[in-house]
């Protein structure tokens, strides 16, 4: 089975650099820059799980070798419109694409281009980040799930994947409810970035104001009520583990949105709270907090697109 | 006149500075390392009215060359306890106390410690800052004081000859009988543009960009209209709509200077702006869902700068 990954940052060059350890055939479609610097240096991976350095197969164009079986979308959300291009002429008639982008949005756009019946559901919890030289730094997390969006039985290229992704000695992989884990993400990635960027802080700073845990509480509510509208209630047991995770006095643990925002880097604004501020607002569900937490994104885009955050 | 201004920082020194410079009987009520850059530099001000470097008199402590008949307060909010220690012992049974600071809360602490007839209300309207060797920069083409009876009764001989002192020194502003009036029309101002502008850490302008800032931005000063209100301070229609346009221009550059404060990783006056507030509004059953979101953002910033991971987030 032929792997293709579009990306190699933390998302996709961890999976990826696993996969091809467990003697998968992976493929990774990376732009000129990127290629080139993995190309001399390989694949650097630097875990908790092992350190690698890894000779692994690039290319710049997705015609090369094309077509592939399984292609693995991770990009940013902000960057899907050229990742689609990039990955058009990898796709044959009986290619999968696994997007591993957070929120929602993008199966629409992915469905509108490519056919819904070539488009999986997936999602990655894996927490790492690139390092300054383009080596993953990865810390801890190495979760991923994938499957069939309407729960049919698994196509077998799913079926496959889970096989490597279990030979890899990776969490997770084919999931029976590929759409509830996607929400059940959301709702979580959906009240941490709200929070962290709003506030300006990790869990623990927000926690210590006086009503930082009623507010928290208050958009995770927002957004389970935005999950149970579309269809997916989430289950109370994911949601007090959430509830725990959220409200824990001093917890260092911080959304990744934060982190780009205090680089002055782009930020996934529209896709994890636009889109469910929107959903919220369409299914009549009261949700001020997400509105604070979307102003204060678009807040930030006005002032970097001004090039004022100096 | 005897006159005592407590700090020599940015307001006390303009204000002061002018003051000396007209005539005035000024001291300054200074810690010791900015009294030894005093007596090294003077009192350097830079200025589009007129740059001066003033010799000027300096104490210590309040007991120094007292009793006064005016002393005039211009810490921050957070300092306010260690300067009423300090000024303690200048304020006798004549003395008249008048504070140059934001807010409202303060007042109520003066009082307690000093009486309701020697505190007298006042602000100040002058975009200045200390500089890193300790100028006085005076960036705006305004410099205002206000200040006048908390009952709305004439004035008292003290501020009577302040009024005067303040003209000949070319300051604006002066002896203004609803001085109560003005400082919630100012309150109302600073506690939304602090609120706004920290929580979004951006400009009004940025703020403004995004699709419902600038229904945020309305909502939080109404929260603030009717907390004054409560306290019998609506500022009226003509006032609301001077507050609203400035803090509704696409494009402005306006910030509150909590946010610089802020961005530099200094003290902030959240309890006594934005704090305050909502304390205010919920004794009064006045809703202020905005105000409690920015005032978290505020506490989340202290909670962060306490930790010292203001550089790191995870420190």
């Amino acid at each position: 089975m032929k792997i293709l990954i579009l990306g190699a940052g933390a998302v996709g060059g961890y999976w990826g650099a696993r996969l091809h350890q467990a003697g998968a055939d992976v493929t990774f479609l990376l732009r000129e820059k990127r290629a080139a610097a993995v190309k001399r240096d390989g694949l650097v991976v630097k875990s908790p799980k092992g350190d690698a350095v890894l000779p692994v197969k690039v290319i710049t164009s997705g015609a090369e070798g094309a077509p592939y079986d399984v292609v693995i979308l991770a990009c940013k959300a902000y960057d899907l419109d050229s990742a689609m291009d990039a990955i058009a002429p990898a796709m044959g008639p009986a290619s999968t694409i696994v997007p591993m982008l957070n929120g929602h949005a993008h199966f629409a756009t992915l469905d509108g281009r490519f056919g819904a019946p070539r488009v999986a559901g997936g999602l990655a919890r894996i927490t790492g980040m690139l390092g300054p030289n383009g080596e993953i730094l990865h810390s801890g997390a190495q979760g991923v799930s994938f499957g069939e969006r309407d729960k049919a039985a698994p196509r077998a290229a799913l079926v496959a994947l889970d096989e490597l992704v279990k030979k890899a000695g990776m969490q997770g992989g084919l999931h029976p409810d590929v759409e509830q884990d996607l929400w059940d993400k959301w709702v979580l990635l959906g009240t941490i970035a709200s929070m962290c960027a709003a506030m300006r802080g990790t869990v623990g700073d927000f926690v210590a104001a006086e009503d930082g845990v009623a507010i928290v509480r208050e958009t995770l509510d927002e957004c389970c009520a935005v999950a149970a509208a579309n269809g997916h209630p989430i289950d109370p047991k994911v949601k007090a583990g959430l509830d725990t995770a959220l409200t824990t006095p001093g917890s260092k643990q911080v959304a990744s949105i934060l982190g780009d925002i205090e680089k002055g880097g782009p930020v996934e604004a529209k896709q994890i709270v636009g889109d469910m501020l929107a959903r919220a607002r369409a299914a009549k569900i009261p949700a001020p907090n997400l509105r604070f937490a979307y102003a204060h994104l678009q807040a930030y885009e006005a002032r970097r697109a001004r090039g004022g955050l100096k | 006149m005897k006159i005592l201004v407590l700090g020599a920082g940015a307001i006390g020194g303009y204000v002061g500075g002018r003051l000396q410079q007209a005539g005035s009987d000024v001291t300054f009520l200074v810690r010791p390392a900015r009294q030894q850059a005093l007596q090294r530099d003077g009192l350097v001000i830079k200025s589009k009215k007129g740059d001066a470097t003033l010799k000027v008199k300096t104490v210590l402590g309040g007991a120094e060359g007292g009793p006064y008949d005016i002393v005039i307060v211009t810490s921050k909010a957070y300092d306010l306890d260690s300067a009423i220690e300090a000024i303690a012992p200048a304020v006798g049974p004549n003395t008249t106390v008048l504070p140059l600071l934001n807010g409202m809360n303060h007042i109520d602490r003066l009082v307690a410690t000093f009486g309701a007839e020697r505190v007298v209300g006042g602000l100040a309207r002058i975009g200045v800052a200390l500089s890193a060797e300790g100028t006085v920069l005076h960036t705006s083409p305004f410099a205002a004081i206000a200040f006048g009876e908390r009952d709305g009764s004439a004035g008292r001989a003290a501020l009577v000859a302040l009024d005067e002192a303040v003209k000949k020194a070319g300051l604006d502003g002066g002896l203004h009988q609803k001085i109560v009036q003005d400082l919630w029309d100012k309150w109302i101002m600073l506690a939304t543009l602090a609120a706004m502008t920290t929580l979004f850490r951006g400009t009004v302008g940025d703020i403004l960009e995004s699709a419902e800032g600038q229904a945020i931005v309305l909502e939080t000063v109404e929260e603030c209209r009717k907390v004054a209100a409560a306290a019998g301070c609506d500022p009226g229609e003509k006032g609301m709509a001077n507050v609203r346009g400035y803090l509704t221009q696409k494009g402005s550059m306006f910030a509150a200077s909590m946010l610089h404060d802020l961005e530099k990783g200094g003290m902030v006056e959240a309890d006594h702006v934005v704090g305050d507030m909502i304390a205010r509004a919920r004794k009064a059953g006045i809703a202020t869902p905005n105000l409690r979101i920015a005032h978290a953002a505020l506490q989340t910033y202290l909670a962060r700068r306490a930790r010292n991971g203001l550089g790191s987030l995870t420190k």
